[in-house]
């Protein structure tokens, strides 16, 4: 008895938190995804310094871990450059994830892209169109759903990986979390806390279906 | 003038040579079918004609104009890209696989190109793709996706399609092959009703039956070069080389 009513105290903070990790987890994503479709263009592109370049961020990007990513936006980069630094811990950490996402989900759409029938290009370029078109009106819509399972799951990582935050002190749940516990000096509330975090993971899987089926809609009746 | 030229067409993929100094010249409204065992390279110089190919050693001149210009492997002239684009405006392609557009509707399929590429107003595309879409006869399938459509039904979809950007030549790279086969009538005869509207056409085909009645001359291709050419007549009857007999011979026992 006693732990519920500890929850119910504990509710609109960790709530705080789970804002916190969502709008992170949303921007970055987002954020990341545009970033990922000039990268993955840039690396199917035939023009060397853009594809080096491109395959050299991805790599760096998957190839460092992400806390140590996230470190040096926040603290690493003023000490290059003061111009580079970030006072909002928040947007420190928007920009780590999203440019970390960003190599994850480049890989992704180039593999969606690439899975494309090549007689797609060749007609659209039967009739005329560029490449920036054909690309536009024709590949990347017919990627779109094959994209959404992977960048879906993508989501969920980055989600997960948010509690990464806790260690600039942004207030996400992971912090909140820690915090609630070593003031009670217990770690019950990382029950409520894991539970809030799938309750997040099944209203983002659950959409995310939905947006699968919505884009299938012209695949074989 | 002929509104397509080509001279000297060599192209290798690795150390094949496919096409060996394939030269032949198509003239406005003419029919030409090209024939000839698998392997022979009729569908890679179909191809070459609308730069779905490079070529090695050649000339390619549509409507006079000169598009490409190798010799043994290096480029001694190139048309600026966006002549070459407007040049190839002419020249309308059907595929053996269709290629439509499967994340569009059928009538979108066939507006795409002529919104996006000549700036044709939308109900202006619009129109012509009814238009069009009546002529193949599907003019009751406007808003159905491609994958509910039969193949034979996609290929007279990809036919209008490719009509829409008005080209004055039409490349038929096997269009009836990927079709069960009480399917290719219903495209052969599309096909046949453009011929007879003037239409200027290259078609490889299987459709021995189809080239005998439609084209005005047949080529026949074996290992990578045109071995005979002439009229129906004188391809179907009167053969003279051993290769085509032999050819013809196992096509109509088949």
């Amino acid at each position: 008895m006693k732990f519920l009513k500890d929850v119910i105290g504990w509710i609109p903070s960790l709530l705080d938190g789970a804002k916190v990790t969502i709008s992170l987890t949303l921007v970055a994503v987002g954020a990341g995804l545009i970033l990922a479709l000039f990268l993955a263009l840039g690396k199917m592109s035939k023009k060397k310094w853009l594809n080096k370049f491109c395959s050299g961020y991805i790599f760096f990007f998957r190839g460092t871990p992400l806390l140590m990513q996230l470190y040096f936006v926040y603290y690493g980069l003023p000490q290059l450059t003061p111009v580079l630094t970030i006072n909002n811990r928040f947007f420190a950490a928007f920009i780590a994830f999203a440019l970390n996402s960003a190599a994850y989900t480049a890989e992704i759409i180039r593999a969606a892209i690439q899975s494309i029938d090549k007689g797609q290009f060749e007609a659209a370029h039967a009739l005329g169109m560029t490449y920036a078109q054909t690309m536009k009106l024709i590949i990347v819509p017919q990627s779109i759903r094959r994209l959404i399972p992977p960048v879906g799951n993508e989501f969920i990582m980055v989600l997960k990986d948010a509690s990464l935050v806790s260690i600039i002190a942004l207030a996400d749940i992971t912090k909140v979390t820690r915090s609630i516990s070593s003031s009670t000096a217990s770690a019950m509330v990382y029950i409520p806390a894991m539970i809030l975090y799938l309750i997040i993971t099944a209203v983002f899987s659950f959409i995310f279906n939905r947006l699968e089926k919505k884009y299938s809609v012209y695949e074989n009746n | 003038m002929s509104m397509i030229r080509t001279e000297n067409i060599c192209k290798n993929f690795g150390d094949l040579q496919v096409l060996k100094d394939v030269s032949l010249t198509v003239e406005p409204k003419e029919v030409v079918c090209i024939i000839g065992p698998s392997g022979a390279g009729k569908s890679t110089y179909l191809r070459t004609l609308n730069h779905l190919e490079k070529i090695n050693n050649g000339k390619i001149y549509i409507e006079d104009k000169l598009l490409d210009h190798y010799e043994n492997g290096e480029r001694k002239f190139k048309l600026p890209a966006h002549e070459r684009q407007q040049a190839l405006l002419d020249v309308g392609m059907v595929f053996q696989r269709f290629n439509l557009f499967p994340h569009r509707t059928v009538i979108e399929n066939v507006m795409i190109a002529p919104i996006n590429v000549r700036k044709v107003s939308k109900e202006a595309a619009r129109e012509k793709a009814v238009d069009l879409l009546n002529r193949v006869g599907l003019g009751d399938k406007l808003n159905v996706y491609p994958a509910q459509l039969s193949g034979g039904q996609q290929q007279r979809v990809a036919i209008a399609r490719a009509l829409a950007m008005e080209p004055k030549i039409m490349l038929f790279d096997e269009p009836t092959s990927a079709l069960d086969p009480e399917l290719v009538g219903e495209v052969l005869s599309v096909m046949k009703k453009l011929a007879e509207d003037g239409m200027t056409m290259v078609v490889v085909t299987h459709e021995m039956g189809f080239a005998r009645e439609v084209a005005d001359r047949v080529i026949f291709m074996a290992d990578g070069k045109i071995e005979e050419e002439g009229t129906p007549q004188q391809i179907f009857q009167q053969p003279k080389s051993d290769r085509l007999k032999q050819f013809l011979k196992s096509v109509i026992s088949a």
